[in-house]
């Protein structure tokens, strides 16, 4: 049932953005490095001498994190939206099909539009490496999944939060707000333990340990997705 | 009585303390068009959300082909075809790719998208954008696409709201179409009686939050049925000579007033007094008007 509804929404978010969203993140941020080593390519060439790929990975994961939330909160207040918009919930509800197969599928949705902009990223990283002149040393291929994909699981935490909140208000101000704010807090929450939360992305990258933390995050997107699925299955529906 | 569609039994919704519906009892038989009337504010939209499982009763039961909603709401919702309130479709679809987008969650047929199109006229138009649509195709669409599953049972609420004359003639033709042809059970909920009484077999009255009157169009339009009234040259010795011929009847404002009684019977009675010298100068039927029995019932006067 669930698969049912995720491709009606499938069919849903057709030319509403969110496919240009999803190409637009790993985009920025590619053009964003593309940019730093095109500007200063001698010398930036010159510092990651020993490993080229290294040096890239390492500049474009300073805004991986931000990437995530900021994505995850567009892609999920737009989803939302769609049927906020239209107040459509209330027909689509009536439907023989249950809230939790309804929630599911928006989830499902969300996950695989941003594992999709993950995998743009890595994508992208090899050609912008390519593009660079790095050939004459191996791609790190392991490294360049690792640096969108763990960062995803560890912001799980956050995108859930903000499938929850988009979906159960009607008015998007506040899921968004909200999600600018958690993005913009990851900046500067650096000095913070690693038992933050928010540090989490930037930690599967850089710490010594990082699928400890694309784990925890896993873990605790779970134990925010609980309520936000239990809430959305007992609302009322206006 | 035929087979029961809908039983609510004391349905109640409190919303912060305010009872929105209160000790509601809808009955609906099969293959009746069941017109749900009140003013606005009065429960309807909460009552048919409840019924929809949208929204949950603060307490009572719900059953709906004779099963309790809130335990087989899947299996009930299947036979359920609804439009609640203002239409709900997607703007940047077409009225194809709504459609479908409710097809792949309902698993019928594709065909079934052309036959409902088909239904509510809207072919021709159904590769447009829906925003592109005026009200009244919206309004179809969504009859559209509560009949795209084949329903049993239609709640249909306040579906002509907003549209203009001839649209609101299209979609009262269609719905009392649909139970003759395919043997629908239709719950149409509106606030103007004229429009219940042209519809439905079955009307039920609510009126904050409460059920006050729910029986057939045809008893509603008898207790409605009005009066004789004669305006005559002696009216005091024709109010004897209608008691002495059993007809009953009383004075009011200088007139003869005679409850309702058939064409002979009056006939009889006008001859009767010209024979006896009263120059009769007015006979007129004067008839309640459902609306303001409705009124009546509405205001709080009781049935």
């Amino acid at each position: 049932m669930m698969w049912r509804a995720l491709s009606a929404d499938w069919l849903k978010i057709r030319g509403k953005g969110l496919w240009f969203l999803v190409f637009l993140g790993p985009a920025g941020l590619l053009a964003m490095q593309g940019l730093n080593f095109g500007l200063r390519y001698d010398y930036l060439k010159n510092i990651h001498q020993a490993d080229l790929w290294g040096g890239l990975l390492d500049n474009l994961s300073n805004f991986v994190p931000v990437a995530l939330y900021l994505g995850g909160t567009l892609i999920c207040s737009m989803m939302a939206n769609v049927e906020h918009q239209t107040s459509s919930w209330k027909q689509l509800l009536a439907l023989p099909v249950s809230r939790a197969a309804v929630f599911l599928a928006k989830l499902l949705l969300c996950l695989l539009l941003l594992a999709a902009s993950c995998l743009l990223l890595s994508a992208g990283t090899v050609a912008l490496g390519w593009m660079l002149g790095f050939q004459s040393q191996p791609v790190p291929y392991t490294d360049i999944l690792r640096i969108g994909f763990l960062g995803y699981a560890a912001a799980l935490p956050v995108i859930l939060l903000q499938l929850w909140l988009s979906l159960a208000a009607r008015n998007q101000t506040f899921p968004i707000a909200c999600g600018i704010t958690l993005s913009l807090l990851s900046l500067f929450s650096y000095s913070l333990s690693e038992w933050f939360p928010l540090n989490w992305p930037g930690l599967a990258w850089s710490s010594s340990k990082p699928w400890l933390f694309s784990i925890s995050g896993i873990f605790l997107g779970l134990l925010v997705l609980l309520p936000g699925a239990w809430h959305f299955a007992r609302k009322d529906v206006a | 009585m035929t087979e029961t569609v809908i039983r609510t039994r004391d349905l109640r919704k409190v919303y912060r303390g305010r009872a929105a519906v209160e000790q509601l009892n809808l009955n609906i038989g099969r293959g009746e068009i069941y017109g749900f009337l009140g003013p606005n504010g009065a429960g309807k939209t909460t009552t048919i959300r409840m019924l929809l499982g949208l929204i949950r009763p603060t307490s009572g039961r719900i059953e709906v082909f004779g099963r309790e909603l809130r335990s087989h709401k899947l299996d009930i919702l299947r036979k359920v075809g609804s439009l609640v309130e203002s239409p709900s479709y997607y703007g940047h679809l077409s009225a194809v790719e709504n459609l479908e987008a409710i097809r792949r969650i309902l698993g019928v047929p594709k065909q079934r998208i052309a036959e409902v199109l088909d239904i509510v006229s809207l072919t021709g138009e159904e590769k447009r954008p829906v925003k592109g649509f005026s009200l009244g195709m919206k309004q179809r669409l969504g009859i559209a696409a509560a009949l795209l599953g084949g329903p049993e049972l239609l709640i249909l609420d306040e579906p002509t709201n907003g549209l203009d004359p001839s649209g609101i003639q299209e979609i009262r033709s269609l719905i009392k179409r649909l139970p003759a042809e395919q043997g629908i059970t239709v719950l149409v909920s509106s606030h103007l009686l004229s429009e219940v009484e042209q519809m439905a077999d079955t009307v039920g009255i609510i009126r904050q939050g409460q059920m006050v009157y729910q029986d057939s169009i045809a008893h509603l339009q008898q207790q409605a049925a009005g009066d004789l009234r004669l305006a005559l040259s002696e009216p005091e010795a024709a109010l004897a000579l209608a008691e002495r011929r059993g007809c009953g009847g009383e004075l009011r404002e200088g007139r003869l007033i005679l409850p309702r009684m058939n064409d002979a019977r009056v006939a009889l009675f006008v001859k009767e007094l010209v024979e006896n010298g009263h120059a009769v100068y007015r006979v007129e039927e004067r008839r309640q008007s459902l609306e303001e029995f409705f009124l009546q019932v509405v205001e709080g006067g009781a049935s």
